[in-house]
């Protein structure tokens, strides 16, 4: 723990005790405390999404007043919300409300698209939907790409995007769906929407490299949208038949708990995943999803 | 008085056409929102040359048609009043102080009999129109040189500009570059494999204003041809009362070199109705108004240079059909934009005017130099390396003037094929080197993904038993959109390449038997 990240917990922490119980929906600050994920279930994105961050303790645990915050969604597609190759409009409209909710000076929505960017943007409907909620929609631009060093066990340096370690929040918004080389693309993968350069030859070592992006990325919340999922023909899907209706949710700290608890969506074990089981034994996060307490909510 | 409402028509027509050009791009949507060809569509040359050369009515150019009927009331207004590529001639020739000249007399001739060969090899279905027409080359120009150019001296300019050592320097960079890319640059810098040549072509045609004013419209311009054609009977005329002395103020005025000093002399054909001589006469002599007297001299071009324009334009139909691309096989890198007509339909009615190219979303759409032949020079061709054909962008067949490439639906895009991928498994990184790469299908659009894997056993560099996925391509999924190539992490020449065959446009560039 390094003493930025002391302070953050400290503060959080702080802070938490300090706020009286209303700020917590269930009343019992100490509970939400102790809460390594929430799972929210129901018909309306934006109420499951709302639902799941309120029970987790409420963005204003996470967001301070005056914060830069970077929402990342899945953007990478030109595809329209029902194909489930991009992250859920309203789950993210619904993340920019709540940061402003908490006091966010500015909220910041980009992704490093695989398809035309403007296409990406405004057919995943997202440009709309964050942008109605005051967001920043920006494309990304080469020159705020900067070569950065990794402490990692493969990448040693990349160009990442600058404007993702300016922020001083980070928010990773991943749609689950089903991937050729990672099996699954959920948290640790969507991180190669902020890496720049030839990042195609990621693939050739995909698990350590997610690993290692996870590493260097350390997100405030990982907010994963599985309303609906692709099983099939992804990343980039195209079929409805490939589409299932989850109607769910979640939210945590922990993206190697996030990204094994999002295997299970697709029947798989937990660790089923290469970037989780390296994750969990580099201590990033803990896989065991059954030592930790998830709290299930339909909203 | 004609003169200043003359200025303000080529500037308002002027701006007009830039912003159209500007919003010849997409801004994610799948429709552009502005009639971004109504230039193209208003020109009466490109109209009667396309409907000659493909046989066929275009609706769209009841436009050019208005245009035309227009033209033969009021004269060539055209040509003084809204031309943007006019008008950028009166920019460029205002530049000029002093002129010697050295144009032989009777140069004027030279427009209308190119526009004689183009109208000859055009009824005998060749269209080379758009190669010198004065709005297609432009569009052409702007698209593929001029405004590459624009965006690539701007930004690397500000680049160089914010890395000095000065204060502040920096952010006032960074925020005209926000305000540029709102509207006036393009979001990806375009990039043209003949912007070059483009480029000093057109610098060399609006250099021609240094020998000449408004040289190109004078001499050359084929569109201005068929409007003077049109005019000569116009019932919007010039005349000169008995108050004239023949003093010569309005010579050097005249942007047409229309002989204004002379009543008899006068060649109506060439007067683009700017007014000038109407502003520079001393005694108030000139006057534009209907129903005046419409004597003026007749246009004589000489029966054997028509003849001889006609022939040679009808020569060059087989000439320019000769190269091997005559011979049936197709060339493998000609990869037409999806909605292409059948290539021979398709040559008949591209005009080669760039606005295609300007549209396409991702720059894969490139001039074509030698794939098409010498006929073909300057169509588009998609170069996957450059760029892949978005699967769910329709935008090039919206733009195309003539319908060359159709406007399909989002849902008829799905089963057209522009081409067909093939991994080349002595370059491919699972097929020849054991290393693990799914790229081409991870970024395949197909909904059922015309890249299939496979798990195999491989051996690694130390023989080690190493398992991989090796890709396949379904080549009755495949549509050939480009974007496992432009994609492919195997530098140099990818290990996965699209080739034109498959196209369904064509019944016989195909492996498969549909």
């Amino acid at each position: 723990m390094d003493r930025r990240e002391f302070l953050k917990t400290a503060a959080v922490a702080g802070a938490s005790l300090a706020l009286p119980g209303l700020l917590l929906p269930d009343g019992s600050a100490a509970a939400a405390e102790k809460l390594d994920m929430v799972v929210a279930k129901g018909p309306s994105p934006a109420r499951i999404t709302r639902a799941a961050v309120d029970a987790f303790g409420g963005m204003r645990r996470f967001v301070s007043r005056g914060d830069v915050v970077v929402i990342k969604p899945n953007i990478g597609w030109d595809r329209t919300p029902e194909y489930a190759a991009t992250t859920n409009p309203e789950v993210v409209g619904t993340l920019v409300r709540l940061c402003f909710e908490a006091g966010a000076k500015k909220v910041k929505v980009f992704d490093h698209t695989v398809s035309s960017p403007r296409r990406a943007y405004k057919q995943s409907g997202i440009a709309d939907a964050a942008g109605a909620a005051g967001a920043e929609l920006s494309f990304v631009e080469d020159r705020k790409f900067r070569e950065m060093k990794i402490q990692g066990e493969t990448l040693k340096s990349w160009p990442l995007y600058t404007e993702v370690f300016e922020a001083d929040k980070i928010i990773n918004v991943p749609i689950a769906k089903v991937h050729g080389t990672s099996i699954l693309t959920l948290g640790m993968k969507n991180w190669m929407g902020v890496m720049g350069g030839s990042r195609g030859r990621i693939h050739q070592r995909i698990d350590p490299c997610l690993v290692d992006m996870a590493r260097t990325v350390r997100p405030t919340l990982v907010v994963l949208d599985a309303v609906r999922i692709l099983v099939a023909n992804g990343p980039t899907g195209g079929d409805l038949s490939d589409v299932r209706l989850m109607n769910t949710v979640a939210v945590s700290q922990d993206q190697v708990a996030m990204d094994a608890f999002g295997s299970t969506l697709f029947g798989l074990r937990e660790d089923a995943l290469g970037c989780v089981r390296l994750g969990h034994q580099a201590g990033l996060g803990n896989m065991r999803l059954a030592r930790q307490k998830i709290r299930r909510i339909q909203a | 008085m004609i003169r200043k409402a003359r200025l303000a028509s080529q500037a308002l027509f002027l701006l007009l056409f830039l912003w159209l050009f500007l919003q010849t791009e997409s801004k994610g949507a799948d429709q552009l929102g502005y009639p971004v060809k109504f230039f193209l569509d208003a020109d009466p040359l490109l109209a009667l040359t396309a409907i000659l050369s493909s046989r066929s009515f275009l609706p769209s150019m009841l436009l050019a048609g208005a245009v035309a009927l227009a033209t033969v009331f009021l004269g060539r207004f055209f040509c003084g009043w809204i031309c943007p590529l006019g008008t950028l001639h009166n920019l460029a020739g205002a530049a000029v102080r002093k002129r010697r000249r050295v144009v032989p007399k009777g140069s004027f001739r030279l427009k209308y009999l190119l526009l004689v060969f183009l109208l000859a090899s055009s009824a005998f279905t060749l269209q080379i129109t758009g190669i010198f027409d004065p709005l297609s080359l432009l569009i052409r120009s702007l698209s593929l040189s001029v405004y590459p150019a624009f965006q690539y001296g701007v930004t690397s300019f500000l680049d160089v500009l914010s890395r000095w050592p000065v204060p502040g320097l920096a952010p006032a960079a960074d925020w005209l570059l926000g305000i540029l890319y709102k509207g006036v640059l393009s979001l990806r810098q375009p990039a043209f494999s003949q912007g070059f040549l483009l480029g000093i072509l057109f610098m060399g045609i609006l250099a021609l204003n240094w020998i000449e004013r408004r040289y190109w419209c004078r001499y050359l311009c084929p569109l201005g041809a068929l409007l003077g054609i049109l005019s000569r009977r116009s019932l919007l005329s010039r005349s000169v009362s008995e108050g004239c002395d023949s003093c010569g103020a309005c010579v050097p005025g005249c942007e047409g070199g229309c002989f204004p000093q002379s009543p008899d002399k006068w060649r109506k054909a060439e007067c683009y109705l700017c007014g000038n001589c109407d502003d520079a006469c001393p005694k108030n002599a000139v006057s534009f108004g209907f129903g005046k007297k419409r004597g003026a001299a007749q246009l004589d071009l000489g029966r054997r240079r028509v003849v001889a324009a006609a022939a040679a334009g009808v020569a060059a139909v087989p000439l320019l059909r000769i190269g091997p691309s005559g011979t049936g096989q197709a060339d493998p890198r000609l990869i037409r934009p999806p909605g292409s007509l059948e290539e021979r339909e398709f040559l008949q009615r591209c005009v080669k005017c760039g606005e295609c190219m300007k549209v396409c979303i991702t720059g894969g759409l490139q001039p074509a130099l030698t794939e098409a032949s010498l006929e073909g020079l300057w169509s588009p061709v998609l170069v996957p390396r450059v760029g892949y054909c978005e699967y769910r962008c329709t935008l090039c067949g919206q733009v195309c003037p003539t319908g060359a490439i159709r406007r399909l639906s989002p849902e008829e895009k799905a089963d057209v094929k522009i081409g067909l991928a093939m991994i080349d498994p002595g370059r491919c990184l699972p097929w020849a080197h054991g290393i693990f790469c799914i790229v081409c299908e991870e970024v395949c659009p197909t909904p059922k993904k015309a890249v299939l894997l496979e798990e195999v056993v491989v051996k690694d560099r130390e023989g080690m038993p190493v398992t991989v996925k090796q890709p396949r391509v379904d080549l009755e999924r495949c549509i050939g959109c480009g974007i496992c190539e432009n994609r492919c992490p195997v530098l140099g020449k990818p290990a996965i390449r699209v080739l034109s065959v498959g196209e369904s446009r064509s019944r016989d560039n195909r492996l498969l038997l549909p």
